[in-house]
């Protein structure tokens, strides 16, 4: 098996994970012994993960920055196996749900995770979740440097920590580290940029107080650049300012954006770098060395240069339509001439967005085994990606993933769609989001008409909690209950592209569950016959405006 | 709530605590995975008293509380709402088998 | 109420009593001779006092003793000791015997706090120096 080109958890990070284990599993047992009360407990279990959803409980494990071994790949699929029922949701925030947890069994699955460096403290509660980064990191080629060292920097410091266990309410940091930002850092309650200075330095923008949610906000900018060394210091501040400041008083004001909105940014910027210059030097400072031993691990795999024209690969283009539309949707450059970074589907026509079951996440792992440096990444789209493929290799590593039904050529086409789990499992849902993922993905499967249509991101959510970014999406569709039936409000124009961050506009009424599909092709209709040249979906919007939708859909509804 | 309630048949309902699968009262008082086997209330007093002995059995069970049913004439109990139909019976789509899918 | 100390001689006059939306930081002259200080917790998923308790140790230097009043529960005890509490009131069962093994419950932490534990970082700094001497 080939070495990991990530960190590497060493005794300490070992010995912290299983204490942990133990803390639950004793918590555990005094909750089902009826020593803490369902009031006391229910903190302790969300800070490990552990959800009470609509039929059973729900595991959220941490995948940070997105980065799996092909051996926690296995055990995820074994724990899947062993104490869920043989599948697994991949989230846009990076993480993995097993939907079907038994409380028993989870400080077990939690010991599983546990042998294999991993865990799911913190992805859930109002405290640091997990940090999540560029799913292209270290791969990328436009990349000035990987995020991941620094989210591994910040996934030390924020687990446990004391001062900031029992915030306001949650808190996502996201961190890129290219221009094309593939981390969304504009909509979390932190987000990183790096970025290189005139005189050649790398530091952060510092961009604070984005979300979605009830009230979607894009963040602001409250330090152009931040001395990488100053990172740990820096967060602590901000996060200081809002474990004081930040509102407690109504759940739905409790985030950061809405702390940043009624003081403006300005006065959070002042009381940030008030906090950040009284603790600037103090043994937050991350030194050299720490910095070093931690970016030794995230070195990249020694890729060779390889030929970038392979006989094999053009023929297959030419005689496998389908292969060449993979080609190019699915297959994005590498940094390393003769390579590509593949994106595996996990949106085949009419599935479940995102879940992949056991067998398919070993067969993921064995062909990230075979040709990918034994890595795979979890991207915020959810689908699954293998960062370091040889050109060469691409015809079988196609066949592979055709194999298991994750070489759907349609990464950022219609439907590759982002959907919550919505009212069939959730909760908090309002409405159904994967059965509507479902009929449109049906609905417009056949791969040249989705080529045709060309980028476009449909993103769903099962209600105002905003978990499938459906504010973000080209069409944005949430779910809504009217008197008990579902509705789906349907808004257009958002982005998440770096630059060109933007929230969508609704479009008007609410429509039927049995009228999405059809609003959806009215949209597409009425894009295609306006597209100048090669315009995207949100650009012909952006051009023409909202009209001519609204008069198609609303005609045709 | 007690407005809703008059002349409506109710369940008490609630999730395992060791599991977290889908409970209902029955008439014994034990909770069991079985619609078929609620108790039901049939007017707003028995609903209030149905909610008041559901909450008396909470050990074992979280956060319990009242779904409002309807019952056909053989007697099948079904909840009106989509949310507590979809918690009685399961997903409203096919999840990923799991063997369904293998590789060669 | 019961109340646990970790210095059980130590001088609990003059006394301060705050609300977690008390500015430490604006206290001036009225931290003057205070050897005790009460924070607050209204719930125990309200965690300003943490803030509070850090800023009176690390940037006001206060060396006297800090108790948690409220809703202290034992799991929150790993927490409060690393912000700098050593002194609690609680009902729940089992706190003394939780206090007596919060501080060894994790080995390992991440955070420099005012509490003078080593962090790992601190400790793999350490090896690495060794190693390399
Ligand atoms: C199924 C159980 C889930 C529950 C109970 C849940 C709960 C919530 C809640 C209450 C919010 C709103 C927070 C706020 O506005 O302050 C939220 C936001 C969000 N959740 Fe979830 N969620 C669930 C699943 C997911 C999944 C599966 C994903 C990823 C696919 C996800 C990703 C997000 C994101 C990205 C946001 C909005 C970003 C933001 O926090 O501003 N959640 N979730
Ligand atoms: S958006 Fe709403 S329905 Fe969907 S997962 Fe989040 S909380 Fe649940």
């Amino acid at each position: 098996m080939p070495d990991t080109h990530f960190y590497r958890y060493d005794d300490y990070d070992r010995a912290l994970v299983s204490e942990r284990v133990a803390q639950f599993r004793d918590q555990v047992r005094r909750r089902l012994a009826g020593e803490l009360t369902e009031e006391q407990f229910k903190p302790l279990r969300l800070t490990n993960g552990l959800y009470l959803q609509l039929h059973a409980y729900m595991l959220r494990i941490a995948i940070p920055y997105g980065t799996l071994s092909t051996r926690q790949l296995r055990q995820l699929a074994a724990i899947a196996r062993k104490y869920d029922r043989g599948y697994g949701h991949f989230t846009t925030r990076q993480n993995l749900q097993l939907n079907w947890i038994k409380l028993e069994g989870a400080p077990d699955a939690l010991a599983m995770l546990a042998e294999v460096d991993m865990h799911a403290i913190q992805t859930s509660g109002n405290l640091i979740r997990n940090v999540t980064a560029d799913h292209f990191a270290g791969a990328a080629i436009d990349e000035i440097e990987d995020p991941r060292i620094w989210c591994e920097i910040v996934r030390q410091w924020s687990t446990l920590h004391p001062e900031f266990s029992f915030l306001p309410r949650k808190f996502k940091i996201a961190i890129t580290g290219s221009p094309n930002d593939r981390a969304a850092v504009r909509v979390h309650d932190v987000g990183l940029r790096l970025w290189r200075n005139e005189a050649g330095e790398t530091g952060f923008e510092v961009i604070v107080g984005g979300g979605l949610g009830r009230t979607p906000m894009i963040g602001k900018t409250i330090r152009e650049f931040l001395p990488k060394d100053d990172l740990l210091a820096y967060l602590e501040a901000t996060l200081r300012v809002y474990n004081r400041y930040g509102r407690r008083d109504n759940l739905y004001k409790s985030r950061i954006k809405i702390l940043v909105h009624e003081i403006g940014p300005e006065k959070m910027r002042e009381d940030v770098e008030a906090e950040y210059a009284a603790m600037k030097d103090s043994a937050l400072k991350l030194t050299p060395e720490t910095i070093e031993a931690i970016a030794r691990q995230f070195a990249p795999p020694a890729l060779r240069s390889k030929r970038t024209k392979v006989p094999e690969v053009e023929a297959l283009k030419l005689e496998n339509r389908a292969f060449a539309l993979w080609l190019k949707s699915n297959v994005a450059p590498h940094r390393v001439p003769g390579h590509a970074i593949v994106t595996a589907s996990l949106k085949p026509a009419g599935a479940p967005p995102g879940d992949a079951s056991s067998a398919q996440m070993e067969g993921v792992a064995d062909i990230a085994d075979a040709w990918s440096q034994g890595e795979v990444r979890v991207s915020h789209e959810q689908n699954l990606v293998l960062p370091h493929v040889a050109i060469e290799a691409l015809p079988e590593v196609y066949r592979a993933l055709e194999r298991l039904g994750f070489a759907e050529a349609n990464v950022g086409k219609i439907t590759d769609i982002i959907a919550c789990p919505g009212l069939d499992y959730c909760a908090l849902a309002n409405a159904r989001s994967i059965p509507v993922a479902q009929r449109i993905s049906t609905h417009f499967a056949e791969l040249s008409r989705q080529h045709d249509i060309g980028d476009l991101k449909i993103k769903i959510s099962g209600c105002i909690n905003a978990c499938g970014h459906h504010h973000v999406g080209h069409i944005g569709i949430l779910g809504v209950d009217k008197n008990g039936v579902e509705l789906y409000q349907i808004s257009l124009g958002g982005d998440v592209d770096f630059g060109k961050t933007a929230l969508g506009t609704i479009l008007g009424p609410a429509v039927e569950a049995d009228k999405v599909v059809e609003a959806v092709d009215a949209l597409v209709a009425t894009y295609l016959e306006a597209r100048q040249a090669d315009e995207r979906f949100v650009d012909t919007y952006r051009r023409i405006g909202a009209q001519p939708f609204k008069e198609r859909v609303y005609g045709a509804v | 709530m007690a407005k809703n309630l008059s002349g409506e048949l109710h369940v008490a309902s609630a999730n395992r605590l060791r599991d977290g699968m889908v409970v209902f009262l029955d008439e014994a008082g034990e909770w069991t995975t079985r619609l078929d086997r609620a108790a039901v209330a049939r007017d707003e007093r028995s609903a209030e008293i149905l909610l008041a002995r559901a909450q008396a059995e909470a050990f074992g069970v979280v956060d319990s509380f009242l779904v409002a049913v309807a019952e056909s004439n053989d007697g099948t109990l079904e909840p009106l709402s989509l949310r507590e139909k979809i918690r009685a019976s399961g997903l409203t789509f096919d999840a990923i088998a799991a063997e369904a899918v293998r590789y060669a | 109420m019961a109340l646990f100390r970790l210095n059980p001689q130590a001088v609990q006059e003059p006394a301060l009593t705050l609300a977690n939306t008390d500015d430490v930081l604006a206290l001036g002259d009225r931290l003057d001779g205070v050897k005790l200080i009460v924070l607050h917790f209204p719930k125990f998923t309200d965690g300003r006092a943490y803030s509070q308790a850090r800023l009176l140790r690390e940037r006001l230097g206060y060396a006297g003793e800090l108790r948690a009043t409220g809703a202290v529960f034992l799991d929150q005890l790993p927490f409060l000791l690393r912000c700098g509490f050593d002194s609690f009131e609680s009902e729940q069962k089992g706190f003394a015997e939780a206090l007596a093994r919060a501080r060894t419950l994790f080995s390992v932490v991440y955070q420099p706090t005012g509490d003078g534990r080593v962090t790992a970082g601190q400790l793999r700094l350490r090896q690495r120096s060794a190693v390399a001497a």
